[in-house]
């Protein structure tokens, strides 16, 4: 088949499955050709991925518009790894609110349109088609085609501000080399204000986890997962990719550093004072997240592995978050689980991995605040965990299974998604990681994956055997609202100006005006 | 002595035009007009008496009442303080442009002309004599180009022939039965030229006997948003003021150019008077672009040049907000602004810039103080604002690619012809995709325009690449503060062609390349 159609398939399948949905009549069958047609996609993806080579990337272009907005996709192992991820969480997604009883909305249709623009964003081969698509996504995810609708108003408008970022940064490297296609860009393109530009919009989507989700009445949150946490990783590790691997210079990389860490702290430490729900776990997400931004920071291989591994594992985890289970149920407990950043918990093999790679340049000290936050997180997440029997199995728990799956046997995704994504940010020597079902081997030391999962169930199972009935550690009701008034002072009215304010623009204009002309 | 002949002429015609009425003060405006042709005859060439022919034809068909129209202190006082001021400013400006070693005396005969019409059209005592005003304003800034640079017979003639516009805008509407086919002529001549420009680099100056009309692959395209603004646009009756942009825009001569613009505005204040004082401001700094050049000192001549251009271009973007002074004279404005500033060295495009970015601060800042004001009746739309602004910035960023110049195309098109109707709810299918035209999502002229001239600003300076991008900045937010707005113009009748400027938005917002081609083909 040739390579223009490949790269185009999983497109054809997501917006071919749009539009059969939007012909047909809302009903059950619905949600299933859209899971379908997602998880179709996905499998395309990986299949892409696999026949990919190491270090191996296609550019596949579709019509020349600009000599540096060429419509066309790209190939590599950082995209298709994304691609591959986002598609299987979207999937699973469409699968639980599938199940979900009750709500007679059909939201299939938005929901194809915004993985089918999460994954133009992952997909362009340039960083104006990258913003195009960007706020393609948000015109997908908000479904306001008015702009004055309320719909997310506050959200929508701070993320396609923030993109602009993105914008600046594409026309700096047109001005720079004539080109933003990320084959045509050397790496020495971006400096740090443009490296801070594009982290604008990794920001806002970061703050966002901890803002919204979904709404009151929404069991399933598709955003946060598909329209936040993938863009914004796979922006930041895109740019880190077109940067070589490294950030601007050292100064640079500890200020990132210590920023992420911060945030991630910040969040953590806001999530002890939240209840148990939605918030509570874009707050941890958002902590996870400020992680990986810190270690994205690092100029060696294994340092990029681990936040590449951070990155793509937050997206089915952020997805899973985003299933709203009912209090005290098994989905929930699992993924506060994954939220704490424990070990046996998928976050946690980036760590280890990042704690590996900072030990062999003798920074493990860095690790401390890092250690703070997971402790930090550990306790909001456990806080708020509750035992009990599991009653029924559904998509929730089958998939928070996988997730742990993954913690203890990480051979699944190191060799499939994770090196080939990190490959393409940095150069990855070859036997730098090695995994079997047992753990991962690294040249710095190794992560024994399967003992330590079996262990940490064990003991959390034997804890939570011996102390059922105690758990939640806290009351319910307790620590709800933050206890402090709020300190923004009520909203002043806006000044009226009197009618000649008019006159004094003109007079400042004319000033202008006269400087200008008079000056030689 | 003869050489003061014609100012003597013109001071009686003056006295008598302010002294008399009825059929005398029609004969003395006509000796005004005289004056103003025989100090041509002096300054340049015979030949240019074609010129008068126009204005005195336009001056025979206003007809004037017998009877002494009422007047009060208050009113009189202030016709004279204007006519005096304006004659004033005409002598001064004629003292500091002598054409050649002539008297001042008598190269201020045209000047004068255009200060009496100014002073007619800014204190009238009737509507004839306002009309009277601006044909006289008309017909002076031919006669005044046509002294600093001089044309053939023919063209003079219709450079005259422009003073006839007023009139025709005031008195000349289409019959219904023939607007259908107007319009679809005009669409056609659109497409055709669009064509055109899209497959073919042009390049050339056609000239007939003595009159040049400059073709390329801009103007071509200017001609084609022109003729779709003219037809589907403009208020109903009015479809042939298309016309004059495309001759301002084509216009070899400097003279035939800028009185056609003058007439162009005359025409499209006729129904909707709105912004018409800062149009003809903006249209008296621009045409002096033309006279500074062979009149001025070399000395300072090149920087008052540039700074006339750019100040007339933010004073226009100020007047043309609404009818059909948004809709023709905004883009024959900025596509004439774009064609003279190509010439231009690097430092004179700094000197532009510099306005240009003062006053898109200028216009925003202007619409956000209606918002702050007492009297709420007067809110404006913040985004029409942002939209001129924009445009501004575009203008001045000059880039190898011709990024600027496509985003102002793009822009204008925005402005006349795309965001001139309400907004429908979004109910249906087509009333989704005119949502969609009128946004700032992709897909949109809109979205398109405001990359563009982001990134097109960002070659041209840091400094301009941030002031576009916080406009687009704006642009996103400016819903928001829109709802409660004013709505852009008078509401116009339901027309067949409502679908041409969505499918404009969503054609040139898809595939902006081909206007780029076009752009590129020029070059």
């Amino acid at each position: 088949m040739a390579l223009a159609l490949q790269a185009l398939l999983p497109f054809i399948a997501l917006l071919g499955a749009a539009a059969i949905v939007r012909m047909r009549p809302r009903g059950q069958s619905n949600g299933w050709i859209a899971a379908g047609a997602t998880g179709l996609a996905a499998v395309i993806a990986l299949v892409e991925l696999l026949r990919l080579s190491p270090g191996e990337h296609v550019d596949v272009p579709y019509l020349t518009t600009f000599p540096y907005a060429d419509l066309s996709i790209r190939l590599d192992g950082l995209s298709l790894a994304f691609a591959t991820i986002v598609l299987i969480t979207a999937a699973l997604l469409m699968l639980a609110r599938q199940r979900v009883r009750g709500d007679r909305r059909d939201p299939w249709f938005g929901w194809l349109l915004t993985s089918a623009a999460a994954c133009s964003v992952i997909l362009a081969d340039n960083l104006l088609l990258v913003y195009i698509a960007l706020q393609l996504l948000t015109l997908a995810w908000s479904g306001a085609l008015d702009e004055a609708s309320p719909r997310r108003r506050g959200m929508r408008l701070v993320v396609q501000v923030a993109d602009i970022g993105l914008l600046l940064a594409a026309a700096s490297a047109i001005q720079s080399v004539g080109t933003s296609a990320f084959s045509g860009v050397p790496s020495d393109t971006f400096g740090l204000a443009t490296f801070v530009l594009v982290l604008l919009p990794v920001m806002v989507r970061i703050g966002a986890l901890t803002q919204i989700w979904g709404g009151p009445k929404a069991a399933v949150a598709f955003e946060p997962s598909i329209a936040w946490v993938a863009p914004a990783g796979y922006l930041l590790l895109r740019l880190l990719a077109l940067m070589g691997g490294r950030l601007p210079d050292r100064p640079t990389a500890v200020a990132l550093f210590a920023l992420g860490v911060l945030g991630a702290l910040f969040f953590a430490g806001l999530a002890l004072f939240e209840r148990a729900g939605a918030r509570l776990a874009g707050l941890l997400l958002a902590a996870q997240a400020g992680l990986a931004v810190a270690l994205s920071t690092g100029d060696q291989p294994l340092l990029t592995v681990a936040s590449t591994w951070l990155w793509l594992l937050l997206v089915p985890l952020a997805g899973l978050a985003g299933i709203r289970p009912r209090d005290g149920s098994a989905p929930e407990a699992l993924t506060l689980l994954g939220l704490a950043m424990v070990p046996g918990s998928v976050a946690f093999v980036g760590l280890w991995l990042a704690a590996l790679a900072l030990n062999a340049r003798g920074l493990l000290p860095a690790m401390i605040p890092v250690g703070l936050v997971i402790v930090v997180s550990a306790i909001a997440a456990f806080s708020h965990v509750s035992v009990k029997r599991l009653r029924r199995v559904d998509t929730a728990t089958i998939w928070a299974g996988l997730l742990l799956l993954i913690g203890a046997f990480p051979v699944i995704a190191i060799g499939t998604l994770v090196v080939p994504a990190a490959a393409t940010v940095r150069l990855v020597p070859r036997g730098m990681i090695s995994a079997s079902p047992l753990g991962l081997a690294t040249g710095f030391g190794v992560w024994p994956a399967l003992a330590v999962s079996v262990a940490v169930g064990t003991v959390l199972g034997l804890t939570g055997w011996r102390l059922r009935g105690r758990f939640p550690l806290r009351a319910p009701g307790a620590g709800g609202e933050p206890a402090f008034a709020s300190l923004l002072p009520a909203m002043p009215g806006l000044p009226t100006l009197p009618a000649w304010s008019h006159v004094v623009l003109w007079g400042v204009f004319a000033v202008v005006v006269g400087a200008v002309a008079t000056r030689p | 002595m003869i050489v003061y002949l014609p100012a003597g002429l013109f001071a009686i015609s003056l006295l008598a035009a302010y002294g008399t009425v009825g059929r005398q003060r029609q004969a003395a405006t006509i000796g005004a007009v005289l004056a103003a042709a025989w100090s041509l005859v002096l300054l340049v060439d015979p030949s240019l008496t074609a010129w008068a022919i126009g204005p005195i034809v336009a001056t025979l068909l206003l007809p004037r009442r017998g009877a002494r129209a009422r007047s009060s202190f208050e009113g009189l006082t202030r016709r004279v303080v204007t006519v005096v001021t304006a004659l004033l400013v005409a002598i001064f400006l004629a003292s500091r442009l002598p054409v050649g070693e002539n008297p001042v005396l008598l190269s201020a005969v045209p000047w004068a002309l255009g200060a009496l019409g100014a002073a007619w059209f800014i204190s009238p005592i009737d509507q004839p004599e306002r009309l009277q005003g601006q044909v006289l304003m008309v017909g002076a800034t031919g006669a005044i180009l046509l002294a600093a640079i001089p044309a053939g017979p023919l063209t003079a003639a219709l450079t005259g022939a422009m003073a006839l516009v007023p009139i025709a805008g005031e008195y000349w509407r289409l019959p219904g039965r023939l607007r259908p086919a107007l319009s679809a002529l005009l669409l056609v001549l659109a497409s055709a030229a669009a064509l055109l420009a899209a497959l073919a680099s042009v390049n050339v100056v056609l000239v007939l006997f003595d009159i040049g009309l400059n073709i390329s692959g801009l103007l071509l395209l200017g001609a084609a948003i022109l003729l779709v603004a003219g037809a589907a646009a403009t208020p109903i009756g009015i479809e042939w003021a298309a016309a004059l942009g495309v001759l301002t825009i084509a216009a070899a001569a400097p003279a035939l150019r800028w009185a056609a613009l003058a007439g162009l505005i005359a025409v499209a204040t006729t129904l909707d008077r709105r912004g018409e004082r800062p149009a003809w401001l903006a249209m008296g700094a621009l045409a002096m672009t033309s006279v500074l050049p062979p009149l001025a000192a070399p000395a300072w001549s090149a920087r008052v040049q540039l700074v006339a251009l750019a100040a007339g271009l933010v004073l226009m973007l100020f007047a043309a907000r609404a009818a059909t002074l948004r809709v023709l004279v905004l883009p024959t404005t900025a596509l004439v602004v774009m064609v003279v500033l190509e010439p231009v060295n690097a430092a004179g495009v700094v000197r532009f810039q510099w306005i240009a970015a003062v006053g898109a601060m200028l216009l925003v800042s202007r619409t956000a103080v209606t918002w702050l004001l007492a009297e709420s009746a007067g809110r404006e739309v913040l985004r029409d604002a942002l939209i001129a602004a924009l445009l501004l910035v575009a203008i001045s960023a000059r880039d190898a690619l011709g990024l600027g110049v496509l985003a102002a195309v793009l822009l204008l098109i925005d402005a006349a012809i795309v965001r001139i109707d309400d907004i429908p709810a979004p109910s249906s299918t087509w009333s989704r995709l005119v949502v969609l035209a009128r946004s700032n999502w992709p897909g949109s002229i809109t979205f398109a325009a405001a990359a563009i001239a982001v990134i097109a600003a960002l070659q041209a300076g840091l400094a301009l690449g941030l002031l576009a991008a916080a406009l687009l900045a704006a642009l996103q937010l400016a819903p928001l503060v829109d709802r409660n707005a004013a709505s852009p113009g008078r509401v116009r009748p339901r027309s067949a062609l409502q679908w041409v400027g969505p499918a404009l938005s969503i054609g040139c917002g898809v595939a902006p390349a081909l206007v780029l081609r076009m752009i590129q083909l020029a070059r």
